[in-house]
């Protein structure tokens, strides 16, 4: 069980969001839509301490945080339950496939290396990319890269894998193949939380959908309702918005 | 002409002190990376107070010659601190180097590190890596392809730098090689074939540098 | 990465190595350091890696009566003063001339050789014949030796263009890089005679010079003088030091 309570950011003066409240029960997979610049990565980058927030608990598992009193060990242990998927991949680029998905096995939670090396080579399995155990990134295609990417977050074994726009920066050509890999997680009920522009994703594997603008969390449920009847004005106008150029229904 | 007897005589003479001066800048190197290393690090994590030391460190060394520096070390200490006067002048000169060329290789280091990609560091952090790990695992590996070129230079312009360490009464390749012109008088002889050894030495040299670019890239190749 | 096996033996070894050399025997109570820089013919120089010269035999002489082990320290010119003031060596055999400023600072034994500051030129150089030529030229000296101060002491000093020189002064002027150099004479001569290098004396010794060997002028170094002192004498006296001179310049330049 995963909840934020009272979750605030600012960068100096300007308030990226207030007071946000959200939280998740194991397996379910929450989906973040909405316009840019309202905060949704920040939101993400929050709960993994990349940013620090403003105010707030943070609560993963048996692990509660006052983000304010974050002691060193405390931010290092929520890192660990949190896993972080990239809009840009954010591999290693020193290391091979196989080493980007032990190295935190390794050196976070000081596994030996053969068992770690087993491990891993289990995920790139999983995630298909069993031949490429020794390509270093630069050789990888997008979509290889953050499919590795991907692996290294299941490799924490995290309460939660929260991803960052991860099929932002693709070429349209590897979307396919990273969507299909989340939804595998999906199906395995791996809990996540998802910020992305792809509606039809959102609508496919969500358990519940949350609107974020003007640096709130305006309405959030589950895809069928979110998407066919939103309660609120701004919602109908963002989806009317994405969804209608890509011929999709809109409410 | 040349005179090439004498030469071909007096190669194994100055081939004799050939160890000396490798000895000295090797483990010139070997300090100087860690202490450059560290300053870097230093620099770069901008951990107070040592920020301001590392910074005043570099400032010096990198802005007196290196003779000056060793004459200090060697002549001046020793006048006001008498334990100094047991330090030898290939001590001396090893840790003039040292000291001299950490400045330089700080700031090559440092650039490197900062110019790592943001991302390398956000995901190190992100799966629950301390800075020290960040820092030890994914940041100076990558930091050092970027600067190998660089330091690979400061290495070949030290092995030319002890030849200073004759001033200090360490008579290396490039004493000898004086003392056995002025008892010839054949300068263009002695000097040329000087020449010859180190150019030698630092071709070699290259090309370990060549090999070692190739391995430290092996990651980079698409 | 750690480094492979072989290698870290290696760099172990090498440090070692080295590490056996860094740090001094202090002072033997019956050794001499004498320091020189191994550079100045027929004085001090180095043939097929052995250290000879007129001051190698009058020093080793020295030790003979004295019965101290004789340790030459080779350091170029520039850093020998610095080794003698901070203590590495106990005098310097490099034909040091007894000055004025250097009386004040060092305790110098009774000079063992008299010599006179020559002027050099390139061979066929007609427009040098002595000192009073040297006006608009450029002229060559040691660094560190005291020509230069003899040079600036000339009345026409001002007009002198004076370049000091870290080694290969006699080189520069055979080759026309400079017009003229200031050595003593004895071993100007020595130059011309054994080396070939086409240069010849412009005129007549311009100032009488004393060399002698310095000391550090405290109770030790003076002590460490007279000892000295005293087998420079004998030598004198037995006639060794004549031949030394003879042996190398065909002529006894330790009278005056």
């Amino acid at each position: 069980m995963i909840s934020l309570q009272g979750i605030t950011k600012r960068f100096g003066d300007h308030t990226v969001f207030h007071d946000i409240d959200l939280s998740l029960s194991q397996g379910e997979i929450i989906v973040i839509i909405g316009p840019s610049g309202t905060g949704k990565s920040t939101l993400l980058r929050c709960i993994n301490f990349l940013e620090k927030p403003d105010a707030g608990r943070l609560q993963v598992g048996d692990l509660s945080v006052d983000t304010q009193r974050a002691s060193r060990a405390d931010i290092l242990a929520l890192r660990r339950r949190t896993a972080f998927v990239f809009q840009n991949y954010g591999l290693f680029a020193n290391k091979t496939a196989l080493e980007n998905i032990s190295e935190g096995m390794i050196v976070v939670d000081k596994l030996p290396k053969a068992k770690a090396h087993a491990r891993a080579r289990e995920i790139l399995q999983r995630i298909g990319l069993a031949e490429k155990a020794d390509a270093y990134p630069a050789s990888l295609s997008g979509g290889q890269q953050q499919r590795v990417g991907i692996g290294r977050a299941m490799a924490a074994n995290a309460d939660v894998i929260l991803f960052d726009e991860p099929t932002s920066s693709l070429d349209p050509q590897w979307v396919e193949e990273v969507l299909s890999l989340m939804k595998q997680l999906a199906v395995e009920r791996q809990t996540m939380i998802v910020v992305t522009h792809e509606m039809q994703f959102a609508r496919e594997v969500a358990d519940r959908v949350v609107f974020m603008d003007e640096g709130g969390i305006v309405e959030q449920a589950p895809p069928e309702e979110l998407f066919t009847a939103p309660k609120d004005e701004r919602t109908r106008h963002f989806l009317r918005k994405i969804l209608a150029p890509m011929g999709q229904p809109v409410p | 002409m040349l005179n090439l007897d004498y030469m071909w005589g007096l190669l194994p003479v100055l081939l004799r002190y050939l160890p000396l001066t490798l000895q000295m800048a090797t483990i010139a190197m070997c300090f100087a990376l860690i202490l450059a290393c560290l300053l870097a690090v230093v620099r770069v994590s901008k951990v107070p107070f040592f920020n301001g030391v590392a910074l005043l460190f570099i400032s010096f060394f990198r802005g007196t010659p290196l003779l000056v520096q060793l004459f200090l070390f060697y002549y001046g200490l020793p006048q006001l601190i008498s334990a100094l006067i047991s330090i030898t002048g290939v001590t001396a000169a090893v840790l003039g180097l040292t000291l001299h060329f950490s400045a330089y290789m700080a700031e090559s280091i440092r650039a490197a590190i900062v110019g790592i990609d943001r991302s390398q560091t956000e995901a190190a952090l992100s799966i629950g890596m301390t800075q020290s790990q960040l820092m030890r695992r994914i940041i100076l590996p990558q930091a050092t392809r970027v600067a190998t070129p660089t330091l690979m230079n400061y290495f070949i312009d030290m092995i030319k730098a002890t030849s200073l360490a004759f001033t200090l009464g360490v008579t290396e390749l490039m004493g000898a090689t004086q003392k056995e012109a002025a008892g010839s008088f054949l300068y263009l002889e002695a000097f040329l074939l000087v020449a010859l050894i180190y150019w030698a030495v630092v071709e070699v040299l290259s090309w370990g540098q060549r090999r070692l670019e190739i391995y430290l890239n092996k990651a980079y190749q698409r | 990465m750690p480094l492979p096996r072989p290698l870290n033996i290696s760099l172990a070894a090498l440090a070692l190595s080295v590490a056996s050399g860094l740090f001094a025997t202090s002072a033997q109570a019956d050794t001499l350091r004498v320091g020189m820089s191994g550079g100045y013919f027929p004085f001090t120089f180095v043939e097929q890696d052995e250290l000879k010269g007129f001051e190698v035999d009058v020093m080793n002489a020295v030790g003979e009566l004295t019965g101290e082990d004789i340790e030459f320290v080779t350091a170029s010119f520039s850093g020998l003063a610095g080794m003698l003031e901070s203590g590495r060596i106990d005098t310097i055999a490099n034909q040091i001339t007894i000055t004025p400023e250097r009386e004040a600072k060092y305790a110098f034994t009774e000079p063992y050789v008299y010599d006179g500051a020559q002027v050099v030129v390139r061979a066929g150089n007609e427009s040098i014949q002595g000192v009073e030529d040297l006006s608009g030229k450029s002229v060559a000296v040691n660094l560190g030796s005291n020509y230069e101060q003899l040079l600036q002491a000339l009345p026409n000093a001002d007009e002198i263009d004076i370049r000091t020189y870290e080694s290969n002064i006699e080189q520069d002027v055979a080759l026309g890089r400079v017009e003229a150099f200031v050595m003593d004479r004895v071993s100007a001569t020595q130059v011309i005679k054994e080396k070939g290098l086409p240069l010849e004396l412009a005129g007549q010794p311009f100032s009488t010079i004393e060399n002698a060997l310095p000391f550090r002028d405290d109770e030790a170094g003076r002590e460490q003088r007279d000892r000295v002192d005293a087998a420079l004498a004998e030598l004198r006296e037995s006639g060794e030091l004549r031949e030394i001179s003879e042996k190398w310049f065909d002529t006894d330049i330790t009278q005056p």
